[in-house]
């Protein structure tokens, strides 16, 4: 054990892997997205019509919050080269004559285009764009009702009698970070554990030292393993509750379950992971290929763990390997008690599910101390 | 001039066996051989594949209807037809229906309040709510994009009605839809994730294969020769020489994964490919080069073969932030919009989404190329510097500690071409 911790800090990659890199994540994904949503996505009015109507127009788009109006071309063509070079995210387009057509009841289409290439900015500019359509949609009506003699603050409900309120539940501002950090901190930290595992076992085996090892475990490969990763357990420990407390308590992320199954969620999360890249190190007793498993693994991860396409939509072959990585299950609970606030209850299962992949590596312990006694690198 | 030119012919003659030296390493190393082929060939296909259904259909929801008038079941007639949502069936109270959600039976509840027809009819609003679980925002999307058209789609009914009922002259003017709204998404018309995503993950792939193939090629330049099994020993006089050489060696072996992630990937999954191939091509050339002189620094840093997977493989997610493809680069805080200009990707990412998603031309995107021109001189720059003070004389040290005789005998070869 002793010697693992010595291992442990003496290697700079050690350092780097354990408490760098991840720092250097925690530090990046929340700052980010600091404001939680993009608020100033460039964007193009392009008025062919001109009239104090049109003009209103881009004046209520420019007071949107969400969109800053850069650019005010006299055509589409214009406008798409400016898409195409990049200068805006998207464009509304007043068509000519829309104010005498409007009037006239010749229904003048209003047309916006998003760029959606870019995901994020060109949703959040359809939505502006859409409202605005629908604010002056709204005016132009109580604009003709008036014009026939009616009063109308006789129908104030009139414009929008139907009305759906979408809210979210723990994220009622649509907070990105929120979305995110909370999959992906944990997804990244997997990988760091992982790789970190398999590596520092495999190190065993590529330098000969692993025989060593295993006499100083009395040939128990149990106790091998205990010694060697137990250490690599406790910094890992450390950094979870670090990223708990920095997400919840310092960037103010929504916790609104109990704090305590929170974190005993994340030390299984860490025994998870590591039994999971144990037992691939147990399958494939290699340095390289083992590595090389737990980097596919861990870096499809962030997509086959469905935490931006949800697994219900993906393909039913595909969706069962979304089950596939401890991560998910930290996941489900996080979702069901910092954002949800629900009971344990509902997350009994998932947190079963850990035991399950911690006590995985048992039926390969034969082959790693086998792999151990008669150490083999392959390049 | 005659010294001149034979000083030419040799750095050329050095730089011509760094370059085809170089491929029978690659053939030797497995790991680099696994990067070349895995990397730019399996991974595209995986990732497309999980996004490919591109859209989120049919989230289910629960409706508790606490009005039950003819206009609350057509709402929820209507949000049902919605592509995007799927009403799972009717809770007798909001109680039931969070339980059905908490056990993931549904993940939206639509709450239509009771005397919403009455209150309506009355030209009162009465707003119906509808609750989402917000740990997917895909699907909080979809679920606002139904509920809005919905909205849209029976209030113009009903706002026809009421105004031919207050003032009959106005129907006249109102008739059907008095202002139509279009919309229409530009690069990814069905405004689906996989089309969204892929772009810039291919990119990233193609940099990060670069960059680890580099490195681990360079971790190979700092081990013991004999436990590799193979002599990583591949110079000439020149450190530029051979850095060109090598990086030719790399491109030349990318070359064809290349083609297949910018051309045949989006062919077979149907994503956007309005650019010109060529026009691509000429565009991720520096790019390449950019990623290769970027590796070229990291090898100062990778002292291990295998080193790589640590302190290399998880950046990936880091870059495609900061590319912002996802989060856009205007709005990042000024510290991370700088780190992401000195990053290739972030400059080939932007502008081949542009080619790609967009159809803009080259020219259209010149401030990304010349940006991917500037990062590349400067990671080669920085990359001349780790090979010239680093690298090379770790090299020189194995060879002075090496008494094997394969790597004498290999060690003398390589000697005798110089």
């Amino acid at each position: 054990m002793l010697r693992s911790v010595i291992q442990m800090v003496r290697r700079p990659v050690m350092w780097c892997a354990m408490f760098l890199l991840p720092m250097l994540m925690f530090l990046f994904f929340p700052t980010i997205m600091d404001d939680g949503l993009p608020t100033r996505i460039p964007a193009a009015i392009v008025d062919k019509d001109g009239t104090q109507l049109s003009r209103e127009i881009t004046q209520t788009l420019g007071g949107m919050q969400m969109i800053k109006l850069t650019e005010s071309l006299n055509s589409y063509t214009e406008a798409r080269h400016a898409v195409q070079e990049g200068r805006i995210y998207g464009f509304f387009m007043i068509p000519e004559n829309f104010e005498a057509d409007l009037l006239a009841g010749r229904k003048p289409a209003i047309t916006f285009y998003t760029n959606m290439t870019y995901y994020v900015p060109g949703s959040l500019l359809y939505k502006t764009f859409k409202a605005t359509a629908i604010y002056t949609k709204a005016g132009v009506a109580v604009n003709v009702v008036e014009n026939v003699g009616v009063n109308p603050s006789d129908f104030a409900g009139l414009m929008q009698p139907v009305n759906i309120q979408a809210r979210g539940i723990g994220n009622p501002t649509l907070n990105y970070g929120i979305y995110l950090c909370n999959s992906f901190l944990p997804a990244v930290l997997q990988l760091m554990i992982m790789l970190v595992t398999v590596f520092s076992l495999g190190q065993e085996i590529k330098y000969y030292t692993s025989p060593h090892l295993l006499r100083m475990a009395d040939g128990s490969i149990i106790r091998a393993l205990v010694g060697k990763i137990l250490p690599q357990t406790v910094v890992w420990w450390v950094m979870v509750i670090f990223m708990t407390a920095w997400l919840y308590r310092f960037n103010h992320y929504p916790m609104n379950g109990s704090w305590f199954w929170m974190i005993v969620n994340e030390l299984l999360f860490v025994l998870a992971a590591q039994g999971f890249a144990v037992t691939v190190f147990g399958l494939l007793p290699n340095l390289r290929l083992s590595l090389s498993v737990c980097a596919l693994l861990g870096i499809i991860t962030f997509s086959i763990a469905a935490f931006s396409f949800p697994e219900q939509s993906m393909y039913k072959g595909l969706a069962i390997f979304s089950y596939l990585m401890p991560v998910r299950y930290n996941f489900l609970i996080y979702g069901n008690i910092a954002l949800n606030g629900l009971p344990l209850y509902y997350s009994r299962i998932w947190f079963c599910v850990y035991f399950i992949y911690i006590f995985l590596p048992l039926p390969f312990l034969g082959r790693i101390k086998k792999a151990m006694l008669k150490p083999v690198y392959c390049p | 001039m005659k010294k001149f030119v034979s000083k030419i012919k040799t750095w050329i003659g050095g730089l011509y066996r760094v370059y085809t030296h170089e491929f029978s390493l690659v053939l030797h190393d497995g790991g680099l051989l696994l990067f070349f082929t895995f990397l730019p060939l399996v991974y595209p296909v995986l990732y497309s594949l999980i996004y490919n259904p591109e859209l989120v259909k049919d989230v289910p929801i629960v409706v508790v209807d606490n009005d039950r008038t003819p206009l609350s079941r057509e709402m929820t007639r209507k949000i049902d037809a919605c592509d995007e949502a799927w009403v799972r069936g009717y809770a007798a109270d909001m109680n039931e229906a969070r339980d059905a959600m908490a056990r993931e039976k549904c993940f939206g509840i639509l709450e239509i309040p009771e005397g919403m027809e009455r209150k309506i009819g009355n030209g009162e609003t009465a707003p119906a709510v509808l609750y989402c679980d917000m740990r997917l925002l895909l699907r909080y999307k979809g679920l606002l994009v139904a509920t809005t058209e919905v909205m849209q789609d029976m209030s113009t009914e009903l706002m026809t009605e009421q105004i031919d009922r207050v003032g009959p002259l106005a129907l006249t003017l109102t008739d059907g839809n008095l202002l139509p709204i279009k919309n229409a998404n530009m690069g990814n018309i069905q405004g689906g994730f996989d089309s969204f995503i892929m772009p810039a993950i291919l990119i990233l792939i193609l940099q990060q294969c670069l960059i680890l193939v580099v490195g681990m090629a360079g971790g190979a330049k700092h081990e013991d020769p004999r436990l590799i099994r193979y002599n990583p020993d591949n110079v000439s006089r020149s450190v530029l020489g051979t850095m060109i050489g090598q990086a030719l060696c790399y491109m030349t072996i990318m070359f064809v994964p290349t083609i297949f992630m910018v051309h045949y990937v989006p062919l077979i999954f149907s994503l956007p490919m309005a650019g010109d191939v060529w026009q691509e091509l000429l565009f991720l050339l520096p790019m390449a080069l950019a990623s290769i002189g970027m590796g070229f620094v990291f090898q100062a840093i990778v002292t291990e073969r295998e080193s790589v997977f640590l302190s290399w493989v998880v950046t990936s997610a880091f870059f495609l932030f900061i590319s912002g493809v996802i989060w856009p680069r205007c709005d990042m805080p000024t510290v991370w919009r700088y780190i992401s200009d000195i990053l290739p990707a972030s400059w080939g990412v932007e502008g081949f989404i542009k080619m790609n998603g967009n159809g803009s031309t080259l020219a259209q995107v010149s401030n990304d190329y010349t940006g991917l021109w500037i990062v590349t001189v400067i990671w080669w720059v920085i990359g001349w510097c780790a090979q010239k003070w680093v690298v090379r004389p770790e090299i020189k040290r194995w060879r002075a500690l090496s008494s094997s005789a394969a790597y004498a005998m290999n060690h003398n070869e390589t000697e005798g071409q110089n």
